[in-house]
């Protein structure tokens, strides 16, 4: 018999990984189609549109005009973390997401903790962007009909509101788009980044005619500590940037291709963020982002005096936020559907509807679940955890590249991290340095939600897990 | 249960001839080739109205001359002209007549080569018409002797779908020919944006792959216990990003037809072609039956009483 130590690190064999992705229908190898490029702007769309959009009137009153400071230090880490990840994508042959490679590789009870913060970095990022979206709507009805939705109906209820209803409206929209197996193509996606480059870009052009260096008089009134908190805020706006990681089995060379692509991605986006970010603190002064909602398309108005740039711009943040809010929710029932898979949930969030070929009961369970989120709660507290939720994440796949380089030195790996050890140690400093320096609150709900996920694992999932009843596992992955 | 053709009065015809060949040979059973025309309208001043007649009907008679020498050597038909007031109507009444059990057409000249394309009859036809329709593919044609060899039951998970099933092993085992039941999964690839890798998608098909496979062999062991099952069952899943794909995946013989169901969302007694079935007819490289769920059901208990 199996002590609770031995069956909560017991590791999912990949061989019976691969079953379950099937390789009875020509699934097994995909065509390495994936160039540098087209890679890179994988990265690219992932990651703009999750945050930029509305993370600086939480970020800008935490760190003051430093906030630039802060897109630096959190594209850095978020750089590490996306370099580390690619290293253990790579050491397991079949693609999935950090919860499957913590289970293939970490044990069982770590990758329950991963899927925890997966869990928020998927299911309330995703609530997170829906209200964002609904602010920009509003805007974009502002300004074209002059009407807007009435708070109470528009607004959490610590915003002064009832429940935010064009956000249930966003995710009700998006569940069943993903119901009836809607998905986004390439092209989709090359499209998506050409609007977000677009209106970002007009955002920058058109905002610089509001230049006011004297904003930039009291650069960093909160020190080092607001420009680190900060950075926990804006983490958000690089998540997605970790899609390129999970790429590795359709990348053509990926020894080259991923760490160029990571790069690229995470250079373009730095700057393309840094730049909306000098423009918007310029603009106005510190004291005037605090609660301002649709910030980058008010800070367009305020510029230019009238109301057709930011009406644009509001459209195409309506759209792209759109896509990015189908992708994330699109993302989080595949990993319910894997864990359920793995017997850790029930059976349930596992089933595929025979018409529509789509796990139809786990999409609702999360579209229920995000829309109350997306309802009920505020955007501050909802990005601050998922940005805690990645950070998490990220730290535990950059401490599982260094385990897996001690206990199977020898796996063949797709990539291997450049500067080990360096690398990912700085990546997992980086993560505690930007989650220490988030509110206290945030960290407190963050280890109960923790708490609550892993009390799941040992009353039910370690009981229904199907290595329980599959046999024998793989002593190792070698 | 005769076969009535629809014969379209151009280079179309010897589609829709060699399926009706097709179709009939396999089944032993007559075959009326119509063409129609226009019915005539009141007399009018002038002769103009008469003089376009006289022509449509030399044109009609013209064509049936032409069909008639594409019949095979020792093959016999019904030749006819029917007058309506569209083709559909005209067709139907003429299968009327002759207590019809199948009609065929041709696509049309807007598809693609060696697939199904829909004109405006056969559109018209697989939304109302009572009897099951049979479509050729663009530009089909068949040795003078073949006959069906396969038929390939497409098999969606819905209500009525086992009905389908059994009524067409009925047929399949009368003409002599095997049957196959075909599920289809198109699902798009995992976008990679969303950073869970590329096989997400994969697993969740997975899961419907061997779901369908349980429901296929359900229904296979009910063909095995009919009294007059076909000589050879099997079955097939076609996967895809899209129905084209999923269609060529499972591969396709010369002598294969795929029987295709009505949507249960139409009318009992009419062939009712679902949005589903649509993709899949429009894909198919080989022939299509479409059956309306009445003669489905009279089909599968025709094959259910020894």
């Amino acid at each position: 018999m199996a002590t609770l130590m031995q069956q909560s690190l017991r590791r999912k064999p990949v061989t019976s990984m691969a079953e379950e992705t099937g390789t009875d229908h020509g699934g097994g190898q995909l065509a390495r189609s994936i160039g540098l490029f087209q890679l890179s702007m994988i990265g690219v769309g992932a990651t703009i549109g999750t945050g930029i959009f509305f993370v600086m009137s939480q970020a800008v009153p935490v760190a003051g005009p430093a906030v630039i400071w802060s897109f630096v230090i959190a594209g850095v880490v978020a750089g590490l973390t996306a370099v580390c990840y690619a290293e253990l994508a790579s050491a397991v042959p079949v693609s999935g997401s950090s919860y499957s490679y913590a289970y293939a590789t970490l044990g069982e009870v770590v990758a329950m903790g991963v899927a925890a913060c997966l869990l928020l970095e998927y299911g309330v990022s995703s609530a997170a962007v829906a209200v964002g979206w609904s602010e920009y709507l509003n805007e974009l009805l502002d300004n074209l009909f002059g009407v807007r939705i009435p708070d109470l109906l528009s607004q959490s209820p610590e915003g002064g509101g009832l429940i935010n209803l064009p956000a249930v409206v966003l995710v009700a929209l998006c569940a069943l788009l993903l119901i009836r197996g809607a998905s986004e193509s390439a092209a989709v996606n090359a499209v998506m980044v050409l609007i977000k480059l677009g209106v970002l870009a007009l955002f920058v052009v058109v905002g610089a005619f509001g230049w006011n260096t004297d904003n930039f008089a009291d650069f960093a009134p909160f020190g080092i500590t607001g420009i680190t908190g900060a950075a926990g805020i804006i983490f958000f706006a690089y998540i997605g940037l970790d899609a390129v990681s999970t790429g590795g089995e359709e990348v053509k060379d990926p020894r080259r291709t991923m760490p160029l692509a990571i790069l690229i991605a995470l250079t373009v986006v730095t700057t393309v963020y840094i730049l909306v970010a000098v423009v918007a603190v310029a603009a106005q002064p510190t004291s005037e982002f605090e609660g301002q909602e649709a910030g980058l398309a008010a800070i367009l108005e305020k510029v230019t005096g009238t109301s057709w740039p930011a009406s644009v711009l509001a459209a195409g943040a309506i759209i792209s936020i759109f896509s990015v809010t189908l992708v994330t929710i699109y993302g989080q029932t595949r990993i319910l559907f894997a864990i359920g898979r793995d017997g850790m949930l029930p059976r349930f969030f596992a089933t595929v509807n025979p018409r529509t070929q789509t796990p139809v009961n786990n999409t609702i369970v999360v579209a229920v679940v995000v829309a109350l989120l997306a309802g009920l709660l505020p955007i501050n507290f909802l990005a601050e955890m998922t940005s805690i939720g990645t950070l998490v994440a990220f730290l535990v796949v950059s401490v599982g590249v260094i385990i897996l380089r001690r206990t199977a030195p020898d796996l063949p790996r797709g990539f291997t991290v450049p500067g080990y050890p360096v690398t990912p140690i700085l990546s997992i400093l980086g993560c505690i340095w930007i989650i220490i320096d988030l509110r206290p609150i945030t960290i407190a709900v963050f280890l109960i939600w923790v708490a609550v996920v892993l009390v799941w694992y040992f009353t039910y999932g370690i009981r229904h897990s199907r290595l329980n009843t599959a046999g024998p596992t793989a002593k190792d992955l070698t | 249960m005769t076969v009535v053709i629809g014969l379209p009065r151009d280079e179309r015809a010897s589609a829709a001839m060699a399926l009706g060949g097709l179709l009939a040979r396999s089944l032993g059973e007559d075959m009326v080739v119509c063409t129609v025309i226009p019915e005539q309208w009141p007399p009018g001043f002038g002769r103009v109205d008469a003089e376009y007649h006289e022509f449509m009907e030399q044109d009609a008679a013209d064509a049936l001359e032409r069909a008639r020498a594409l019949l095979p050597a020792g093959a016999d038909a019904t030749f006819e002209v029917a007058r309506a007031r569209s083709t559909s109507v005209g067709l139907l009444g003429v299968a009327q007549r002759h207590g019809a059990g199948l009609l065929a057409l041709g696509s049309s000249t807007a598809g693609v080569l060696g697939r199904v394309a829909f004109g405006s009859v056969a559109e018209r036809l697989l939304h109302s018409s009572p009897l099951p329709v049979a479509l050729a593919p663009r530009g089909f044609r068949a040795r003078p002797d073949a006959t069906v060899s396969e038929v390939t039951a497409a098999f969606a998970a819905s209500e009525g779908a086992e009905e389908l099933v059994v009524a067409v092993a009925g047929v399949a085992a009368r003409v002599g020919a095997t049957l196959r039941i075909a599920s289809f999964a198109v699902r798009p690839r995992t976008p990679l944006t969303a950073g869970i890798g590329s096989r997400a998608e994969d697993s969740v098909l997975n899961v419907w792959s061997a779901d369908v496979a349980r429901a296929q062999e359900k229904v296979l062991a009910e063909v095995s216990r009919l009294p007059h099952a076909p000589a050879a069952v099997s079955r097939v899943i076609g996967h895809g990003t899209d129905w084209a794909e999923a269609l060529e995946d499972i591969g396709w013989d010369d002598g294969s037809i795929l029987a295709v169901g009505s949507s249960p969302a139409g009318p009992l007694e009419r062939v009712f072609l679902g949005s589903r079935s649509s993709k899949i007819v429009r894909q198919s490289p080989v022939p299509v039956v479409v059956l309306p769920r009445g003669a489905t059901h009279d089909l599968a208990t025709r094959a259910e009483t020894p």
